[in-house]
């Protein structure tokens, strides 16, 4: 009895609210998750912001303040050439969003095109593009990036294009893999078996399922897109112009002065720890709430 | 002429593993507005070859090889691709086992009910959706226009069956194939599910192929059964027909295998031993032989033709007069298919003749040769004579 006055019940609570909705809300209740959210926060913020709070110009420094602790007037101190590491950090998460965003979307571009026509043609098609994206894969990420950077040389759209290109094949890979599995799926042969056409079952049916985990991985690769832009930099590969405030190059300049001035250090790592765990933290989160598993 | 007729169908899958003969010459045919059941266990072929005749055989390893399907006079098998994706879903449309992965998660059931009515007619996205919303009360789904917004998620099984339901019957198929219609389903609901199944292909004229595993859902809701054993029709005829005068061994022994409300009390379920053959071997004699209690000698050589019952040179293939059809070169008598074993005094299943051992155990090698490369343990197999196939006794079938 009780069970045909639940199923006749209407349910236009439940019954309004979406798939996204209901992601939302669960990434929401996720504890790590909102950690990343406050993290991304402060980096996206000190990104936009930074010619508003920045107290001083990151590029013009005097000589005399230089390799200055951390002071009431230099919050995170002066490097080697007087300038302020503050307004420093703030100006190279400018440039760590802005190369993170674009190359993980280019990365997405690139790699999803390649996917989608390897899963969605099969055949030959996915076997030669597939082996191509196994050849990319082999090498280590970053050895990529810097043959690329190498190649083209140094600026900041090679740079872009680089991590971008290590981010790619990733990507190929990911759509190709969840476009194959769900052409076999239960709903992809119902769609076809009521007749829908090939365009239809891709854009329609398969993609829209097949997102999930690219959005997931591209948050993911957002925070190794950082850490890459920052490696680069290390490696004395960042932008040409060597006064631009860029984490990893400030890093790297800091290394001959380890012993006066370990703050040159220890705030640009933060920096670069702090923006990478946020969007790793986001990404799992992500993962979690858009599991179709999870999904009640 | 009939609206569906499947003749010789021959389907093989070409794996790593080698050549699966999933089905091995399937002939039926089947009326306007009929209800036919294909029955069998897991892997006979029954889903393989509904499949086949939509042309959605798994790329590129299901091929059909042999034979004819033709639908409402036309060959579905030499249509173009085009042509083929209007009769899906106009004309033949699809239920499948699992309502719960058989929507697509991310698109509400409107879009997707509006999307197929749109595949197939020039109509508005507005009269699309009423038509959904008639759909849908009329499979039984309360407060349908509100429902529509959902998604799949938001539906219980049931209901979710009901929705595959109407979108099958969405454009009004001429043929509606049911693949394991109630098998995801809660006992209580699986009745309510097929007597709206009955109820509403019974007022629209829909022929029904339904395909179960479980002759209880067969029982009500069909007119004709064939029951496949190793992707061959060993057994045809009227429902009433299998039901009270079962002729074939393995006929026998699913009946026997279901409890019975009706059964005398104390009586013991008849298990069928043993395991259906490895279909990664060409077919010799009879597929059910290894397991059969009546098989005869000629059994492990031939396969028998499917022939009437009574004897009659006139065959009638489909309709309510449909021939009682069997496969059996030994078949029970009305007594043995009630009593679920052979009577006749001191008869002993024929045990397989020495070359068809030698057969099969060279069969077997060349299986196990194939096996070897793709073994990741490493450990080669011994192949021992009638290692598979071939149970020697009813525990050492049990054991596989």
């Amino acid at each position: 009895m009780s069970a045909v006055t639940v199923a006749a019940r209407p349910v236009p609570a439940r019954a309004s609210r979406g798939l996204w909705r209901d992601a939302l809300r669960r990434l929401l209740r996720n504890r790590p998750a909102l950690v990343g959210f406050f993290f991304i926060g402060i980096f996206v913020l000190a990104a936009l912001l930074a010619p508003v709070i920045a107290p001083y110009d990151p590029l013009a420094g005097r000589l005399v303040d230089r390799l200055k602790p951390p002071s009431a007037e230099h919050i995170m101190g002066t490097d080697l050439q007087g300038r302020d590491e503050f307004s420093r950090i703030l100006y190279g998460a400018r440039v760590s969003l802005q190369v993170g965003v674009v190359s993980v979307v280019l990365g997405l571009l690139m790699g999803g095109t390649i996917g989608a026509l390897a899963g969605g043609i099969g055949g030959r098609v996915d076997t030669i593009l597939m082996r191509v994206v196994d050849v990319l894969l082999a090498i280590p990420g970053i050895l990529l990036a810097i043959g690329i950077v190498a190649w083209l040389d140094r600026g900041l759209f090679q740079i872009m294009l680089a991590v971008a290109a290590t981010n790619a094949p990733i990507f190929a890979r990911l759509l190709r893999g969840s476009l194959l599995a769900l052409r076999e799926s239960d709903f992809v042969i119902a769609a076809r078996s009521i007749g829908a056409s090939s365009p239809r079952l891709l854009f329609r049916h398969l993609l829209p399922n097949a997102l999930t985990p690219l959005i997931v991985q591209a948050t993911l690769a957002l925070a190794t897109a950082i850490i890459d832009v920052a490696g680069l930099g290390f490696l004395g590969l960042g932008p040409p112009d060597p006064r631009t405030a860029e984490w990893g190059t400030m890093l790297t300049d800091s290394t001959k002065f380890l012993h006066q001035a370990q703050h040159l250090i220890f705030f640009p790592g933060l920096a670069i720890v702090i923006s990478a765990i946020g969007f790793n933290l986001l990404g799992d989160g992500l993962r979690e709430s858009l599991d179709p598993r999870l999904r009640r | 002429m009939a609206l569906l007729d499947v003749d010789d169908l021959v389907v093989r899958f070409r794996t790593h593993e080698g050549t699966i003969h999933a089905v091995n010459g399937v002939s039926f045919e089947l009326e306007e507005g009929e209800t036919l059941g294909l029955v069998g266990e897991s892997g006979c072929g029954k889903s393989v070859t509904n499949l086949a005749v939509m042309r959605l055989l798994p790329k590129p390893a299901g091929k059909v090889e042999g034979g004819r399907v033709i639908f409402d006079g036309q060959d579905l098998l030499a249509l173009p691709e085009r042509e083929m994706r209007e009769v899906r879903g106009r004309d033949i449309a699809m239920i499948f086992q699992d309502p719960m992965t058989s929507l697509n998660p991310v698109l509400t059931i409107e879009e997707q009910m509006v999307e197929t009515i749109r595949a197939h007619r020039q109509v508005s996205v507005a009269d699309a959706r009423q038509r959904a919303v008639e759909l849908l009360s009329m499979v039984g789904i309360p407060h349908p226009a509100d429902r529509l917004k959902s998604y799949p998620h938001q539906f219980s099984g049931g209901m979710r069956q009901r929705v595959m339901i109407a979108m099958a019957l969405a454009l009004e198929p001429k043929l509606l194939i049911a693949d394991e219609p109630t098998t995801a389903l809660d006992v209580t609901i699986q009745a309510q599910v097929l007597e709206l199944l009955r109820d509403l292909t019974e007022r629209a004229g829909t022929a029904v192929i339904v395909i179960t595993h479980d002759l209880g859902v067969v029982a009500g809701i069909t007119q004709r059964l064939n029951v496949m054993y190793a992707g061959h029709i060993v057994e045809a005829g009227t429902t009433d027909a299998l039901f009270e005068r079962p002729s074939h061994p393995y006929t026998v022994g699913l009946l026997h295998s279901i409890p019975r409300l009706d059964a005398p009390p104390g009586e013991k379920l008849i298990p069928i031993e043993g395991v259906p053959p490895d279909q990664r071997r060409a077919p010799t004699g009879c597929p059910f032989a290894p397991r059969c209690a009546w098989r005869l000698e000629v059994c492990w050589t031939e396969m028998p033709p499917l022939e009437p019952v009574d004897g009659s040179a006139e065959v009638v293939l489909s309709g309510p007069r449909a021939s009682h059809r069997v496969a059996c070169h030994n078949r029970p008598t009305a007594d043995e298919a009630r009593a679920g074993r052979p009577l006749r005094p001191g008869f002993v299943p024929a045990p397989p003749p020495g070359d068809v051992v030698d057969e099969l155990v060279a069969a077997e090698g060349a299986v196990e040769e194939e096996l070897v490369v793709f073994d990741d343990s490493g450990a080669p197999a011994t192949a021992l004579p009638g290692a598979h196939g071939l149970p020697q006794s009813p525990e050492e079938g049990e054991q596989r």
